[in-house]
């Protein structure tokens, strides 16, 4: 049951980690708004389209806001890392299954 | 949207030239197939570099090089989002489905589900959805192809569908599965070559300093963007729930969607299917970010050049992009890279609606047939099928991408749901599948034949408590967070309700998992479904609740 249970648990880790980096984190960047974005006063020819007040980007990476250039790394290289960890996690207990 | 006026000729030469290699390929590829397995799962031979490959081609169709970038002309941030779920999924569907499924031994999903529950009405269930996703995820590739020909020659998109649709069309009946799989092979290749050096020379013109990397090379244009278009990278212009339905309609889509899942019935073993998804992920994540790219620069230059373009033209900018800033060279690179993708994903599309019409329901119907007649049967089954295709997708949807999302929501909650359980809980039986199954096609697909067939606006569809929550960019989306939790909660609780199944069916669960052993408690734990009913509830109540907090 040992390899079963480890089985089953890595498996739920990534899968929690995956789910985060290529699906809710835009829910959390909603969410947590306020930590990626400032709220400033609309400049004057914009306030018809966005209200008196609006968003403006509040960090960056390599020139991109911090949120998209996250979104878009977690969605490809990070889920890539956890899943090629999950591989060889399964390639051991594969191993272990057969002996 | 107005013709360019003249046959493109270098454009039509390259198309040509890749049609050409491609049913070269499937005639070489014949003299491989020998038997009923050769031609729908290439013997089973297939290693993981190969099938990575192949299964990029297979992800990477028109949607992506062309209904992306209108996508995201038209939803900013969210289209970004939606392929970022989409890249991820795979990921998912190698945790959750591949090696196990590759292990099962099935030719297809059908089968698959057919024999884990050991049922026939869910087998012919299963192949009717199947043909409603590929038609549906066939019609927007067909009509993609249709885009590219109306372009290259200015000719109607009609054209291009029965052109584009009777070559594939032949070499997918000629080459069975090891010529589709070398034919995705060789168009991957032609696909990432065709998309990343276009883009980046657009991108050098626009002034982007990181051109030559296209997926992170654009921030010294976003000052300007964010003047221009301020709301480019707000993510809170959705209520979160959309990313949660996002995420829900990728990961279980992807695992509900045949032709994808039955790439993994062609590799060696549950090894070479975890590794090929690696591989998969890694390229279809550098192409997807370079297309993000691609999108930043289309609304960039539109709107800093004051471009006008009707929002039914979107699926034409990348090549207008092309055009306007890059020379004709790479303008017909692009056009030949939009037909491999094309071509690959209908390819793979046509091969499992012929395996679930021959091997799933004649199959089911006439037990006593033998393989060789079925093979035959699957050379006329692949050709009608291509034919009949064809047909429909003469009246395509607006959109092309609209009609894959649907397609994805369809399968999810269909066929997503009853593989994923019919792997991780040996208590899932046939009513209970059947249940789950039934409600989340008519979750969705109900909603598919209003919203997008009828054009119905969303929040007006019968769909009791939940329509009036289904407002904002894509609001549709949001019926995959009703549809798949609720065909989750059925599958559960009517398979707890009702009889256990036979010894004989739990032991597939612990075989699929690697274990040649019957043990009782692997698989069969009270945790699992009842985490996934709490966060199936959790999913359904947030789409009703936190609208005061989040703008529409």
């Amino acid at each position: 049951m040992k390899a079963y249970k480890l089985e089953i648990w890595v498996t739920a880790v990534c899968l929690a980690l995956v789910s985060v980096a290529g699906g809710f984190a835009s829910s959390l960047f909603v969410i947590f708004r306020n930590s990626f974005f400032n709220r400033i006063a609309t400049p004057g020819a914009l306030v018809p389209v966005y209200g008196e007040t609006m968003y403006v980007v509040d960090k960056y990476i390599l020139c991109l806001p911090l949120h998209y250039f996250l979104l878009i790394v977690l969605s490809w290289i990070g889920v890539t890392l956890i899943g090629a960890i999950w591989c060889l996690i399964m390639d051991k207990l594969e191993e272990r299954q057969r002996t | 949207m107005e013709p360019r006026g003249e046959v493109f000729v270098l454009g039509l030469i390259l198309s040509i030239a890749l049609l050409v290699i491609s049913v070269f390929i499937s005639v070489w590829a014949r003299r491989f197939t020998r038997s009923l397995g050769d031609y729908y799962v290439a013997g089973r031979s297939i290693g993981a570099l190969n099938n990575g490959l192949a299964m990029v081609s297979l992800a990477l169709s028109l949607t992506t090089f062309i209904g992306l970038t209108a996508l995201i002309i038209n939803g900013l941030y969210l289209a970004v989002a939606v392929y970022a779920s989409f890249t991820a999924s795979f990921i998912g569907l190698m945790m959750l489905a591949a090696p196990y499924l590759r292990r099962h031994k099935s030719y297809t999903t059908m089968a698959f589900i057919a024999e884990r529950y050991d049922s026939k009405f869910l087998r012919i269930f299963a192949v009717i959805v199947m043909l409603v996703v590929s038609v549906l995820y066939l019609a927007g590739n067909l009509k993609g192809i249709g885009i590219v020909f109306y372009y290259l020659l200015g000719v109607p998109e009609v054209w291009g569908i029965i052109v584009g649709g009777l070559a594939v069309t032949l070499y997918v009946t000629l080459g069975g599965m090891y010529g589709v799989t070398y034919n995705q092979t060789f168009q991957t290749i032609v696909i990432i070559f065709c998309l990343m050096f276009p883009v980046a020379v657009v991108l050098k013109a626009l002034g982007a300093a990181g051109w030559a990397f296209p997926p992170l090379g654009y921030g010294n244009m976003v000052p300007l963007m964010e003047t221009v278009t301020p709301h480019y990278f707000w993510p809170m212009l959705a209520h979160p729930v959309t990313y949660v339905a996002i995420f829900l309609g990728s990961f279980f889509g992807i695992i509900g969607l045949p032709h994808f899942v039955m790439r993994f019935f062609t590799v060696r073993d549950a090894r070479e299917a975890r590794w090929s998804t690696i591989i998969c992920v890694f390229l279809v994540g550098l192409v997807n970010t370079t297309v993000y790219a691609t999108g930043f620069a289309a609304v960039y230059w539109m709107n800093t050049t004051g471009f006008d373009l009707s929002a039914a033209a979107y699926d034409y900018m990348v090549f207008i992009l092309i055009d306007n800033l890059a020379a004709q060279g790479w303008l017909a690179v692009a056009v030949a890279g939009a037909i491999a993708a094309g071509l690959s994903t209908v390819a793979g599309l046509l091969m499992i609606m012929g395996a679930g019409l021959i091997h799933d329901l004649y199959g089911s119907l006439k037990p006593g047939v033998d393989d060789e007649k079925k093979l035959k049967l699957s050379y006329a089954a692949m050709f009608t099928v291509g034919i009949l295709v064809i047909l429909f997708s003469l009246n395509p949807p607006t959109f092309i991408l609209e009609a894959i999302m649907w397609a994805f929501g369809i399968a999810g909650a269909s066929l997503g749901v009853p593989v994923v359980l019919g792997i991780w809980w040996k208590r899932t039986n046939k009513y209970g599948a059947a249940a789950g199954m039934i409600a989340g096609f008519l979750l969705t697909f109900i909603p598919w034949i209003l919203i997008g067939y009828l054009g119905m606006e969303p929040v007006q569809i019968p769909l009791p408590f939940f329509a009036k929550y289904l407002y904002g960019p894509l609001g549709w989306i949001k019926t995959t967070a009703v549809a798949i939790p609720v065909s989750f909660i059925l599958t559960i609780l009517v398979s707890w309700f009702t009889p256990v199944p036979p010894e004989a069916l739990q032991l597939q669960v612990d075989q699929m998992h690697g274990w040649t052993d019957y043990n009782e408690k692997r698989y069969n734990g009270k945790v699992l479904p009842v985490t996934i009913i709490v966060l199936a509830v959790l999913v359904m109540w947030f789409m009703t609740t936190g609208y005061e907090l989040f703008p529409k």
